[in-house]
């Protein structure tokens, strides 16, 4: 769950660098979820015993994850509310995305439509990567040995583009490519920041892979702005 | 050896005549009847006794004529007869005396020697068809029976129904290309019927729809083969699905039903 | 050619169209381009869209009877390519997959029904069917150099490499398509989908040659879980030389006759005098059998039809001693059935069949395999019905199930309508299974205690015999499964003496009588 947190951190850090320059409001606030959080499958690694033992406790698939009342792995993005049009150049640092104890890191992403995606394997077992977007070309490509590193891009902007390895069923993340810079994925404890929006009202929508979508009004001022966002345990 | 004038030494000579001659009939018999069906005759290959048979004649006639007049004959005889006795065939002798029991010794243990093969199953496509049969226990007489949708309804409709049937239902044999090569077609043996080939036309669409409907366990004693994995149709498809079928694989394969004639009596189906 | 291809469609087709109504709009398209799309879409509409559906999405009225389903070319996925995974195909490479077929799929060759300008025609109107080709540039296609020498070596490195690069994880150690992964393997659009069966080359979807395994490795099999082993390549993984040993090794998984040859007759070789008869189906002895080949399809003549078998073809050797006769079956299957790992499959299956003929359920049943004999052996040309007899003429039957391992003989009148024989089975069996094939022995006396409620197998005449495999992980219970059309099995007889003896006269006559006649011709030419 740390190593979780210090990812979305990274990619979070990554995107604070590429809006530093319009430095502006930051829209902050929390994904609550209200209910008692089911629990996550388990995985069975006993066939993969160098995955397995990168874990203490039986692995679970983090399909959802809270603490403290908040929900992670929430993609917020701007919906309305940008001037019509509006496009940032992508950042040159691509986002990150690691294969980790046979898991994905991040599990949800955001880049921009152009940035380069690396796509890393730290696991020394056989990963097939398939990304299996709509608007884009996808891909299928294998990692066999740990170490390994392959760079991608998606020029076209698309949501929720599913990755997959096939040798692990179970592991699954989904890339948001964006035409603007403004989105965030919420922390393990539902905490997102949202950085650079100029002032203005926007509508944000939270997007979480099993509890669909929420929308929140967001009015940003020079000091920035609050949103929350509540997801229920269905 | 004489040096008579004209064609050179070999056409010439009565043993090399005799020689070339049993060759000549030997291709004939064994290649030459079969290659017919390659310039449109119809033909098969000829059984190896028949073969034997003709081969017999073709010798007594060879001998007859190497034997017609003396000089002939002994011109026939005269490199036979060196061959046996003189000094400088002494090779050819022995070569010959080792290669010809050799050959014949090969000879019969080809035919001894035990074969195995499965029993010939007989074909009949086009076995006669009943006056009438009972579909889902409604009897249909299919003397002088046309298609009733060709009569009812959109043809388009009609068309585009049949391809569906067909592809949910003949495809996996009959194929994609009607050439009975589906991909479950070579699985099953008799293989499934091409309709690319020349039997749609002959056929009337009746016909069609009797053997749609009752398959092969609904071929009749003597119309083989019984084992025809084409299945009983009347337990799967309706009497429309059926006539829809047929309309669409006519069009499909680019062929005419066969029409009833005037009389309203079909030809017998070959 | 490609370069041809190339210029002719991607160059100049800056507008590719969705249909002849846009056309008719003066959509400002290349003229002839426009034209091979306009035509493309009459020999589509004829030929291509009972399975790849009017729109190209792969939904036509055929897509739930068959597995794999047709393509849905919406997408612009081609699995065989020779461009750079998630990279549009080249022409050349679409117009392969209509000439030659995809093998082991329903997709048939079309080379021999259209013509080449009709085949280029129909990918000119498929590729107008996904907006990816819309004024896309002409991929750069892959350069893949040339197979090094082959050899014992080289397969040896290549199975290294196969281990290296996990290729078991799908595949399985020993390549017959049954590694830990393969039960939860789905294509692009969730359909369950094989891991390839290494050892049945005949299958794969791009050819089954050293050159053609190779190229899936490079560029992968995109819409599939085959993923493009390039980047292992360009980050020095392994080498092409490696890449290749992989291709050599995995071409060495298969039989050298490809596919296999289908005999009519399977051959029963007497055992030496003396010795004995395989214990069990893992006996060595069997490696001395010849192994005969038969194919299996779908069975879709009865209800319920089964239309994605698992079953495509088994092996067959048989032995008799002069008293009894052993018939062993070997086949492939990912898993012994029932098996939990499947259910997952089961449940994509269930989506993705038809279930036109009665409810298809989730739930898992055993693996089956029977064997049919006539009841009764006779000269008669007619046999019985070959779907599990009819009660004209009833089948006699050994039918196995793997759980509980369990076998029994009877009695057949028709598919499902068996009857026990009745006291103890003359038929004995023993099963095993080993990573992902299974081996059956049946044995049973040539003749047995009843003759008239079993058939006696006489030697040295050809006996019809027929076989249905029921995969239990794949859905098939009760008549789903898949058939063989009658065979024949022989028991043959030790060659008898004479067979040996009469050449041996016959030379002996002829010598003689050839040195008769030399003799005496010799004789006369002395006297004369």
């Amino acid at each position: 769950m740390k190593r979780l947190a210090r990812y979305t951190l990274t990619l979070a850090f990554a995107v604070t660098g590429a809006t530093q320059l319009l430095a502006q409001g930051a829209v902050t606030g929390t994904v609550k979820f209200t209910g008692a959080a089911p629990a996550n499958p388990k995985i069975d690694m006993a066939e993969e015993p160098i995955c397995k033992a990168k874990y203490t406790t039986a692995p679970t698939d983090p399909v959802v994850v809270v603490n403290k009342g908040g929900l992670g792995n929430v993609f917020i993005s701007v919906t309305s509310g940008l001037p019509a049009g509006a496009k940032a150049a992508a950042p040159s640092t691509p986002g990150t995305i690691d294969q980790q104890g046979c898991l994905y890191h991040p599990r949800v992403f955001g880049v921009m439509a152009g940035q380069s995606i690396e796509i890393k394997n730290s696991d020394a077992v056989l990963h097939n990567i398939k990304a299996m977007p709509k608007k884009n070309r996808g891909f299928n490509i294998s990692q066999p040995t740990a170490g390994m590193k392959t760079m991608k891009t998606f020029p076209v902007a698309e949501a929720a583009v599913p990755f997959e390895c096939n040798v692990h069923g179970w592991m699954k993340a989904k890339v948001f490519v964006m035409d603007t810079p403004y989105f965030a994925v919420s922390d393990e404890n539902g905490a997102f920041s949202l950085k650079g929006l100029p002032a203005g009202t926007y509508t944000l929508e939270a997007w979480h892979e099993k509890y669909g979508t929420k929308t929140a009004t967001v009015t940003v001022t020079a000091t920035g702005g609050t949103a929350t966002f509540t997801f229920a345990a269905s | 050896m004489s040096q008579r004038s004209g064609l050179p030494f070999w056409p010439r000579h009565a043993f090399w005549q005799g020689v070339a001659l049993t060759i000549v009939a030997y291709v004939l018999f064994d290649w030459g009847i079969p290659a017919l069906r390659f310039v449109g005759i119809p033909s098969a290959p000829v059984p190896n006794s028949v073969v034997v048979e003709f081969m017999f004649i073709a010798l007594i006639g060879i001998f007859m004529y190497v034997s017609e007049n003396e000089a002939r004959w002994a011109e026939f005889k005269q490199p036979i007869q060196s061959a046996l006795v003189n000094r400088d065939k002494k090779w050819l002798r022995s070569s010959l005396l080792v290669v010809l029991p050799l050959f014949v010794g090969f000879m019969t243990f080809e035919s001894t020697r035990p074969r195995v093969t499965a029993d010939i199953q007989p074909r009949s496509i086009h076995p006669a068809p009943p006056t009438s049969i009972t579909f889902r226990n409604k009897t249909i007489q299919l003397a002088g029976l046309e298609n009733p949708l060709r009569k009812q309804g959109n043809l388009e409709d009609h068309m585009k129904e049949g391809r569906r049937v067909y592809y949910q239902n003949c495809l996996p044999c009959h194929g994609d290309l009607l050439d009975g090569k589906g991909h479950f077609g070579l699985g099953f043996s008799p293989t499934p019927l091409a309709f690319d080939g020349g039997n749609l036309p002959l056929l009337t669409e009746s016909f069609v729809f009797w053997r749609v409907a009752k398959g092969g366990p609904g071929l009749p004693k003597e119309g083989t083969p019984w084992n025809s994995a084409m299945p009983v149709w009347e337990d799967f498809l309706t009497e429309d699905e059926i006539w829809s079928v047929i309309i669409f694989l006519y069009d499909q394969a680019g062929f005419k039903p066969r029409a009833w004639e005037a009389e309203g009596k079909e030809a017998a189906h070959e | 050619m490609n370069r041809a291809t190339a210029g002719r469609y991607g160059g100049k087709a800056a507008g590719v169209i969705f249909g002849a109504a846009l056309l008719l709009t003066g959509f400002p398209a290349d003229r002839l381009s426009a034209q091979d799309v306009q035509r493309g879409k009459v020999v589509y509409d004829k030929w291509c869209m009972g399975c790849h559906g009017e729109t190209g999405l792969g939904d036509g009225p055929a897509a739930k009877f068959m597995l794999p389903p047709p393509r849905d070319f919406t997408g612009a996925k081609y699995q065989i390519r020779t461009t750079a995974s998630g990279e549009l195909p080249a022409d050349a490479d679409i117009e392969r997959v209509v000439a030659e077929g995809m093998p082991g799929t329903a997709m048939p060759e079309w080379k021999s029904k259209l013509s080449g300008a009709e085949q280029k025609d129909v990918v000119a109107y498929v590729k107008s069917l996904s907006t990816f080709f819309e004024g896309a540039q002409p991929p750069a296609v892959v350069a893949f150099g040339k197979a090094p020498g082959g050899g014992a070596d080289a397969i040896a490195d290549g199975g290294k490499t196969f281990e290296k690069l996990e290729c078991f994880k799908c595949h399985g150690m020993s390549g017959r398509g049954n590694g830990k992964s393969s039960p939860t393997l789905k294509d692009d659009w969730d359909f369950p989908i094989r891991a390839a069966n290494l050892s049945q080359n005949w299958n794969f979807n791009g050819g089954g040659a050293v050159e053609d395994i190779y190229r899936r490795m490079r560029t992968g099999l995109d819409g599939t879980p085959m993923p493009s082993f390039s980047d292992a390549l360009d980050a020095k993984v392994i080498t092409d030389e490696q890449l290749w040993h992989v291709a050599q090794y995995v071409r060495s998984l298969s039989p050298e006759e490809s596919p296999p040859a289908v005999r009519e007759v399977i051959r029963a070789a007497p055992v030496a005098q003396g010795a004995a008869l395989p214990a069990g189906p893992d006996d060595s002895t069997w490696s001395r059998a010849e192994p005969s080949f038969i194919p299996m399809v779908g069975q879709i003549i009865a209800k319920p039809r089964w239309f994605a078998p698992s079953v495509t073809g088994i092996w067959v050797q048989s032995m008799h001693d002069g008293n009894k006769l052993a018939v062993r079956v070997s086949w492939d299957d990912g898993s012994k059935s029932p098996d939990p790992a499947w259910d997952e499959w089961m449940a994509r299956l269930v989506k993705s069949v038809t279930d036109a003929d009665g409810a298809l359920t989730p739930a898992q049943g055993p693996d089956r395999f029977w064997v049919q004999f006539p009841k009764r052996v006779t000269d008669e040309a007619e046999r019985p019905y070959f779907l599990g007899g009819n009660t004209r003429r009833p089948v006699y039957l050994w039918r196995w199930a793997s759980t509980p391992d369990a076998s029994e003989e009877g009695t057949g009148t028709g598919l499902g309508r068996f009857a026990a024989l009745s006291g103890a089975s003359e038929m004995t069996h023993a099963a095993s299974f080993t990573d992902g094939r299974w081996h059956v022995q049946f044995t049973r006396a040539l003749v047995p205690a009843d003759t008239t409620a079993s058939p006696t197998f006489g030697v040295g005449r050809a006996i019809p015999i027929a076989f249905f495999a029921g995969d239990g992980s794949n859905g098939e219970t009760g008549a789903r499964g898949a058939v063989s059309a009658w065979y024949a099995i022989y028991l043959d007889v030790p060659t008898p003496p004479t067979v040996y003896v009469m050449p041996l006269v016959a030379v002996l006559l002829t010598a003689g009588l050839g040195l008769v006649v030399v003799w005496r011709a010799q004789q006369q030419n002395r006297k004369s």
